[in-house]
């Protein structure tokens, strides 16, 4: 039991770490878009308020949820593994 | 110093490529002439035997492994151990070993039977007498005969999907440090002109 506690736990801090790496650099790459919007858009009033209109967008997006897959992913995958290894 | 910073490149890709090659799956058309199981002592080797903790002591020096002896299409003698590898690396989550082991005792077939029974054996790992190696058998079954081939789709998907993960890292990195490299201008390059 203890490999498979050492297992998740470092297999989470992984995840984590790669989790949140990916959320910072989509907000970065998003916030960005939003930045060369507005100067595209004609730049129609307050920067900072349309950014973050745009910022606030994203947290809702389903995107920004799929992040989340990062987690899902691994475990359905060795879910799946170990099934096809000892049950198939 | 161009040789040195190619000699280093060298040995890293050489490093990932043995890495890849010693832990994603292959599979061998092999005819099982025997199951034995050998008092193994892991030393110098012993990166290369796996002891997973499914349960019993992983602090005992000498263990019984189970062995599948085969003879491949080649007519080459080839010998899998049969061991869990349980929770840890590589990632097979093998607890069946047992199982595996009773399987390879059904398909024996000796150079000497009327009809040959082959099987496709699914293993990780590297064969070497100098080091007393062997690779690891992950599943094993019966395929028509010597002839039958297994595509590889998980090690195309792994290998595509890797490829795809260093490239998308690769050229990001890249942009970056272009953008660095290149001031998009302003008060200091105004003061240097």
């Amino acid at each position: 039991m203890i490999a498979l506690l050492r297992l998740l736990i470092f297999g989470g801090i992984a995840l984590g770490v790669v989790y949140l790496g990916l959320s910072w650099y989509f907000r970065a790459a998003h916030r960005e878009r939003m930045e060369r919007d507005w100067e595209a858009a004609g730049r129609p009033g307050n920067r900072e308020a349309y950014v973050a209109e745009g910022m606030a967008q994203y947290a809702r997006s389903l995107r920004r949820r799929l992040l989340w897959l990062v987690f899902v992913l691994p475990v359905t995958a060795v879910g799946l593994i170990v099934w096809i290894t000892n049950f198939n | 110093m161009v040789y040195v910073k190619w000699g280093l490149r060298a040995i890293f890709w050489i490093a990932v490529l043995a890495f890849l090659h010693y832990t994603l799956p292959q599979h061998d058309i092999a005819r099982i002439t025997d199951t034995y199981e050998k008092r193994v002592n892991p030393g110098e080797n012993a990166l290369f035997w796996s002891n997973a903790a499914t349960g019993e002591n992983v602090n005992a020096t000498e263990r019984d492994v189970f062995f599948i002896q085969t003879f491949l299409t080649d007519d080459d003698p080839m010998i899998y151990r049969n061991e869990d590898t349980g929770w840890g690396w590589p990632p097979y989550f093998k607890f069946d070993t047992a199982n595996l082991q009773a399987e390879a005792s059904d398909h024996l077939s000796k150079k000497s039977a009327e009809a040959a029974q082959w099987v496709a054996i699914r293993h990780y790992g590297w064969r070497n007498e100098f080091l007393s190696i062997y690779p690891n058998a992950i599943s094993l079954w019966a395929v028509e005969g010597p002839e039958a081939r297994i595509v590889p789709w998980f090690n195309i998907v792994v290998l595509t999907l890797l490829a795809a993960a260093w490239w998308a890292i690769r050229v990001r990195w890249n942009r970056f440090w272009e953008r660095r490299g290149q001031p998009e201008g302003g008060e200091w390059r105004e003061a240097a002109e």
